[in-house]
């Protein structure tokens, strides 16, 4: 059992590794490294974006299997809860009131923070069963996305294709100092998510049984929710809405590593990251010299594959 | 020694519908086996949720050990009592060997490989309640009398001093009813295990249970040993339902069996016909004594 993880570990490497090297070799223009543009093109836009994609990849992977395991529901995803609706607010009304793009992160972090908030209050006051709480994030979702269109329909054309571009998910924001800053809100989160994925794997069976099984069940849920739920609110302030990923990665790695999150979250993580590196490499050339906003790709191409995975096999069990 | 003790407990769910379990005071001693049995509504399972730590108390204590169950962590608690519910959702398919293993959680520190010793009691765990050939499978695809076994088998794992159980047999036909409960008191003999079950068979809680606790709308209305609860006064009292008692033929423990209308019916001629023919006697008597002293 344990040796056909770690092969299956090891050729997830293999492939993140290929499609590191892809995306750095592919874009608008020839790489030439002998050249000083070519050098500057690889270490000053592409590089970054590769780093920038391998984060937001790998955690939205990762976040998407945590919320689907604390909310005991495989059709949870990092933006279950509301907060791609609320950063996507956060960020129209940043763009229509004028601030200039470099602090589109702040309003998107600002939002997404603001719905968590809100979620997380209401629910622990008044303990909210899970589809209780999965349909409170859904209703927030539209509301947001209402008052969205609301700004839309009131601002000018020119404004608004910024925020359609951001909004449909977008890695070409990776700039110097996103990418300085970003890691210090991933990484640490992750490496906490890592670090509960027993107390994780307990938590599926339900919060009583998780008592009983020694586990300290609020806490434990309340630590995994406000690390999962900043970590994706740092993705969507960076890369916009890249939807997907979160939610089909899982899916597809529980297939293969099956349920245990201790494997689960490393390698959703490592599939996450190699999957929208990948995407991007893709969203970059397939126009070129164009370039499409990733988050349609994750989500014709990610459901291409995925439903074509489906239909092979032979159960029709999504676990 | 009491390992258990609940004294003047009254708790609910829902302060405007009001108390479920009204007031209950009752101790178990170590290396018990205690059944706790009533109708449908009496508040078996709150109550069995109370004791197990998930509803707190609204009045009264449940004390583990003379301590408060509530002051007592998860982890601590977990690694000397399981508990084993009525209900399990279980929404991601583990591997029956993980799913055992997270019965070691409790004894286990965050950053500790598995050790021999849990590996071990996986082992055992799995033969005890014959689910080691299952232990590769997926739980989801499992029956629901292997399911069961292999929750057991997880409580089991926790090596716990106390075991609490809601309906261990529900929903399993004969065979495994009796093969659950054997293990139970097996352990509860070899391991002097001290064990709490709820159920609602009666006959089953009479062969397999030392103590008995009959409740009946949030109180306790009898406890004592089965010839002592198991009477079809109080059966009749409680349930209000028409049963007859006899003696289990092996083991001369109490034998609930219920009577149904269409038996009352006969019953009731029959005992009418009886009547008629005494009447006839005590006449006969009567007349013959007469008769006699006419002489």
């Amino acid at each position: 059992m344990d040796k056909k993880r770690l092969r299956i570990f090891i050729l997830l490497f293999v492939i993140f590794v290929v499609s590191i090297i892809v995306s750095a070799f592919s874009g608008a223009s020839q790489l030439k490294l002998d050249t000083v543009v070519g050098k500057d093109i690889l270490w000053k836009i592409r590089i970054p974006r590769i780093v920038l994609g391998l984060l937001v990849g790998g955690a939205l992977a990762c976040c998407g299997a945590v919320f689907q395991g604390l909310l005991r529901n495989p059709l949870a995803e990092p933006y279950t809860l509301g907060i791609s609706g609320a950063a996507a607010l956060g960020v129209t009304l940043g763009v229509t009131s004028g601030a200039s793009g470099i602090y589109l992160p702040v309003f998107a972090f600002a939002g997404s923070a603001f719905s968590v908030f809100l979620v997380y209050s209401v629910a622990a006051k008044k303990r909210f069963s899970n589809p209780s709480l999965i349909l409170g994030g859904v209703i927030l979702s539209f509301l947001f996305s209402s008052l969205v269109f609301l700004i839309f329909s009131i601002s000018k054309a020119e404004d608004i294709h910024g925020v359609m571009l951001w909004l449909m998910g977008d890695l070409s924001s990776a700039s110097d100092y996103l990418i300085r800053i970003i890691p210090f809100f991933i990484l640490p989160g992750l490496g906490l998510l890592f670090v509960f994925s027993s107390e994780l794997n307990i938590l599926t069976l339900g919060e009583e049984k998780a008592r009983h099984l020694g586990v300290n069940a609020e806490q434990v849920k309340k630590i995994l929710f406000i690390t999962a739920s900043f970590i994706t609110g740092a993705c969507v302030a960076a890369s916009g809405i890249i939807g997907f990923v979160g939610l089909i990665i899982p899916h597809f790695m529980r297939r293969i590593v099956g349920v245990d999150h201790r494997a689960l979250l490393p390698v959703s993580c490592i599939a996450g990251a190699g999957f929208l590196v990948l995407c991007d490499s893709i969203a970059r050339t397939i126009i070129r010299p164009l370039e499409l906003p990733v988050g349609v790709i994750t989500g014709i191409f990610g459901g291409v594959f995925f439903l074509s995975f489906l239909l092979k096999s032979k159960q029709w069990e999504i676990f | 020694m009491n390992i258990l003790e609940v004294k003047d407990l009254r708790c609910g769910y829902d302060c405007e519908r009001g108390a479920v379990i009204k007031d209950i005071s009752f101790s178990v001693r170590e290396g018990e086996f205690l059944g706790v049995i009533g109708p449908n509504g009496a508040g078996k399972t709150t109550l069995f949720r109370a004791v197990s730590g998930a509803l707190r108390p609204w009045e009264g204590n449940v004390f583990y050990k003379d301590k408060e169950i509530c002051r007592i962590g998860p982890r601590d608690f977990a690694s000397q009592v399981a508990v084993m519910p009525q209900m399990l959702e279980i929404t991601f398919s583990f591997s029956v060997e993980e799913f055992v293993l997270m019965g070691r959680f409790p004894h286990r520190t965050r950053f500790s490989a598995l050790r021999e010793k849990d590996l071990a009691i996986l082992e055992e765990v799995l033969r005890l309640t014959d689910t080691f050939s299952l232990r590769r499978r997926k739980i989801l695809e499992l029956s629901g009398g292997e399911r069961q076994r292999v929750l057991l088998a997880q409580a089991f794992a926790q090596e716990p001093q106390l075991l609490l159980l809601d309906e261990p047999t529900l929903h399993l036909d004969i065979s495994h009813q009796v093969q659950i409960l054997d293990l139970v008191r097996r352990l509860n003999q070899e391991k002097s295990l001290t064990v709490i079950m709820v159920l609602h068979d009666l006959n089953l809680a009479s062969s397999y249970c030392d103590h008995l606790l009959l409740l009946k709308e949030g109180k306790v209305f009898k406890q004592g040993s089965g010839s002592e609860v198991l009477t079809y006064q109080n059966i009749e009292e409680v349930y209000k339902t028409v049963v007859v008692v006899k003696q289990n033929p092996i083991s001369h423990k109490p034998y609930v069996l219920l009577v149904s209308e269409e038996e009352q019916m006969m019953r009731r001629k029959l005992n009418n016909t009886e009547r008629r023919w005494e009447e006839k006697e005590t006449l006969r008597t009567l007349s013959n004594n007469t008769e006699s002293t006419e002489e």
